[in-house]
């Protein structure tokens, strides 16, 4: 007998989590971490001050510096820092796997954050892990010293990971109502980073309909120096597409979406209960796309999780910067290098992406400098290198053409008429824009 | 004539953009002395989506509006509706001290200050802020607590508010004419304004505004407004809908929706044909009349069962005396009161502007309830504006406190 079982979707790749939150800051941030709930993910709090340390609710604490600062702080000094981290050198690296998913939370400025960060990020990447990092700069009231400590640190550690996820706490002050006491402001900042981290775990892990893998993170997140951008909206509701995607520009990273348009390449999950319909994602693409710039290459993913209900959860995620050379960071083993995918949203109907011929050894000649001419393989997303390798002009207008052409093959499952540019009406999740009695099958003559 | 008495109020539908001009009388009746307006282009649902055009078609409504009344229009009072706009209701509590049990102004400003006081999210601003009713120590219903004994003084406010920026853009739109913006009214409470007397108010009444573009609801309850909002469906969803349906043009498709259609099924035989007539470009040819109302009457439904589930959510709707009330260009469709009526299980009509003189037509129609009460709305604000203590009493409830919107104002005022 065929058992069921086999037909679900395995769980995507092998890759353990693993969180660090590193200094007051992080160990703050991981406290809300764990509030939110994610039990699938190792969170392992680390300070040099033992204090704060215990009142830490993760559920493996590391001390830094037993010797160097004797269970105190750092009186930030990043120097002391990176001291006290050396002297426990082995028991992080007990801590790290190759092929891990490795977030680093942090506060920068201080002693602990801006010390151990780069150094522990250094240590995993030989390790072979993929690391990104979540930091937070001071408030601009705290002093040019600290600014400076953490702009310093900032650096070695865009240096050291594959990602940055920069906050400014300045700017997370805009997102929360004037009125909003102090503890609540700094919680809703917690919360955007913590659910900022949780996206980005559930978009390589949650097993989806368009599944989205540790490939293509990379693929959206390598440029040199690169400033992430990201943004994370849920919405509840009748209008939950819309008001998710909305949330999701409004992000402080994302500048109200104008951020977007600089990028070449978007990363996009949509993730959302079992009520998710396919209209409510093709028009939450489509008023992304308004955002987006038009020859940017758009990753999209979407899954369906019973735990999130009626809500729809959208994030956005890309990096500003050069793009990196290639070479310059070869995927590495531990990764599982998928074909690539196509970035239609209708291939949603099918429930697993088959695999397709092409090995990745083939896939990895593609990326040679060479013009190609050949119409079915560009189709088949060359623009995921695109960045990556500099071509002769003639192949991305080649490209446009073809991608023109695949417009007008667009599958339409709605008809909008004269409303087709409007915002969309949406409740109790329908458009209300498409004529009932379509929306009801009802057969006109 | 008086200058200061000349109230000029402006709708920005999305079927068309009128501008009615009125003057207060010695007896204080609202007075029409004309009306002007101009198909509406650049707005959809309710809302301007292109800038350029819709100010044309304002400057030709306000000229319309000037030749017909002979009066210059410098400033106007400025509907606005669309799907961002949302109410709820909440409550303010401000504690007497100890050493004094009588309350007075003083306690009233302070538990209106702590009724609004409520965190909207940046990106929206307040509309409106209209008080319902005082409790003084848990007794409800109270209008005016001044000089009354209590420790305890409560007070319910309706809290209208939408996207800032969709409102701004509506002002600047005006302003850019230019045309002073005396202040932005949501559309629905500018119709309720003039549809409803004060004992329907009283009875509790459901009104609904049917536009082109949006669908503006009231509920008014004990003489106050207890629930508000908007959906964006309107007559343009229809007449979409019948185009696709028929395979028509919009405009034959607008055609036939107000010439034949009706919101009533089963009302003819089968085979009972409708026959389109030539016109250049458009070749002639049958439609089934059942097939017709089956897509007026399914929308419309639907519409309605919508909103009923939104109003459902407070307890009012089984509780509403007088009914539903209809106005609004889409109103005007047939059998529409028949199917409001069967879907609310309450009794429906069609109403116009009431308590104003003046040009007949005007305000015998039902597409002019909300200019109208855009100016009947900006009368009573004048009026308040005088003398609030007289105005309290007559406007009853409604408030002029869109702060917000001012503030804009001055902020765009002291730029220029």
């Amino acid at each position: 007998m065929i058992s069921l079982e086999s037909l679900r979707p395995k769980p995507r790749g092998s890759f353990s989590t693993l969180v660090l939150g590193i200094g007051g800051a992080g160990c703050n941030l991981l406290d809300r971490v764990v509030l939110d709930g994610f039990d699938k993910m190792q969170l392992v709090g680390i300070n040099t001050d033992i204090q704060t340390l215990s009142a830490c609710v993760a559920g493996r604490k590391l001390q830094l510096g037993r010797n160097v600062t004797r269970g105190l702080g750092t009186g930030g000094d990043p120097d002391l820092g990176m001291e006290a981290t050396e002297e426990m050198r082995e028991e992080l690296d007990a801590l790290l796997e190759p092929g891990q998913l490795l977030f680093l939370c942090a506060g920068l400025g201080g002693g602990t954050g801006s010390g151990a960060t780069p150094m522990i990020a250094r240590m995993a990447r030989e390790k072979g892990a993929l690391v990104m990092a979540f930091v937070l700069l001071p408030f601009s009231f705290e002093g040019r010293r600290r600014l400076s400590q953490a702009e310093r640190a900032l650096e070695l550690i865009s240096a050291e990971c594959d990602a940055v996820v920069c906050f400014e706490n300045d700017r997370m002050v805009e997102t929360v109502s004037a009125r909003a006491g102090i503890h609540e402001a700094f919680a809703a900042a917690n919360a955007i980073i913590s659910g900022s981290i949780r996206a980005v775990h559930d978009l390589a892990s949650r097993p989806g309909l368009i599944a989205i893998g540790l490939d293509d993170l990379w693929q959206a997140l390598r440029r040199q120096n690169s400033r992430c951008i990201f943004g994370h909206g849920v919405g509840e509701g009748d209008n939950a597409g819309h008001d998710a995607l909305a949330r999701a520009l409004k992000s402080p990273l994302l500048g109200n979406g104008t951020a977007l348009r600089e990028t070449t390449t978007v990363l996009v999950n949509v993730s959302g209960g079992p009520q998710l319909t396919l209209s409510q994602v093709q028009i939450l693409m489509d008023e992304l796309s308004r955002h987006i710039h038009p020859d940017a290459h758009i990753l999209f993913g979407s899954s369906v999780d019973k735990m999130l209900g009626t809500s729809v959860h959208v994030t956005i995620l890309s990096a500003l910067g050069e793009p990196m050379e290639q070479g310059a960071r070869q995927p590495r083993a531990a990764e599982k290098v998928e074909p690539p995918r196509r970035k239609e949203p209708t291939v949603a109907s099918q429930p697993e992406q088959t695999e397709e011929p092409e090995q990745p050894e083939e896939f990895h000649e593609s990326l040679l400098p060479e013009p190609r001419e050949e119409v079915p393989v560009a189709t088949l997303d060359d623009s995921e290198d695109a960045p990556s390798v500099p071509k002769p002009e003639a192949v991305p207008a080649q490209k446009a053409v073809n991608e023109a052409k695949q417009e007008d093959f667009k599958f339409e499952p709605i008809k909008r008429g004269r409303f087709e540019k409007s915002e969309p009406t949406i409740v109790e999740g329908q458009d209300l824009d498409v004529p009932t009695f379509l929306r009801k099958n009802v057969r006109m003559k | 004539m008086a200058k200061e008495n000349i109230l000029v109020g402006l709708e920005i539908g999305t079927w068309k953009i009128c501008a009615v001009v009125a003057e207060t009388r010695s007896d204080g009746m609202l007075q029409i002395l004309g009306v002007g307006h101009a198909p509406s282009r650049g707005v959809r649902k309710g809302e301007i989506v292109d800038f350029d055009t819709a100010q044309k078609c304002i400057r030709e409504a306000l000229a319309d509006a000037e030749e017909k009344s002979n009066v210059e229009i410098g400033s106007a009072w400025v509907g606005v509706t669309g799907a961002h706009i949302q109410s709820f209701n909440n409550r303010g509590t401000v504690l007497l001290p100890e050493d004094r049990d009588e309350i007075d102004d003083q306690d009233i400003e302070d538990v209106k200050v702590s009724a609004r006081e409520v965190s909207l999210s940046p990106e929206n601003h307040f509309l409106h802020n209209i008080i319902q009713h005082y409790s003084v120590d848990g007794k409800e219903g109270i209008v005016d607590p001044s000089g009354m004994i209590g420790s305890k003084l409560e007070a319910d406010y309706h809290i209208v508010y939408g996207v800032g920026n969709r409102l701004k853009n509506t002002i600047r739109c005006v302003k850019e004419i230019p045309l002073e913006v005396e202040d932005v009214v949501l559309n629905g409470l500018a119709s309720a304004f003039v549809v409803l007397t004060p004992e329907s108010k009283q009875h509790g009444t459901l009104m609904i505004d049917i536009g082109a573009g949006t669908i503006d609801w009231v509920v008014f309850y004990q003489g106050v407004v207890v629930q508000s909002g908007v959906l964006a469906v309107g007559g343009d969803h229809i007449t979409n809908d019948i185009a696709m349906g028929l395979r028509l043009p919009t405009n034959r498709a607008e055609r036939l929706k107000t010439e034949e259609g009706s919101a009533l099924l089963g009302n003819s035989l089968p085979g009972d044909t409708i026959v389109l007539q030539d016109e250049t470009g458009f070749a002639g040819r049958e439609v089934e009349r059942e097939l017709l109302n089956t897509i007026i009457h399914m929308r419309l439904r639907e519409a309605f069962e919508l909103l009923k589930r939104q109003l459902e959510q407070e307890p009012y709707l089984e509780r509403l005396g007088g009914g539903v009330l209809l106005t609004g260009g889409t109103s005007q469709l047939r059998g529409i009161e028949h199917l409001a009526s069967d879907v609310f299980g309450l009794p429906t009509k069609r109403v116009h502007a009431m308590d104003v003189s003046g040009v007949t037509s005007a305000f015998m129609n039902p597409q002019y309830s909300t200019a109208i009460g855009l100016a009947k709305y900006g009368q009573a604000v004048m009026r308040e504006r005088v003398n609030p203590t007289i105005a309290d009493r007559i406007t009853g409830s409604v408030e002029n406190m869109s702060l917000a919107i001012k503030r804009f104002l001055t902020r765009k005022r002291s730029k220029s």
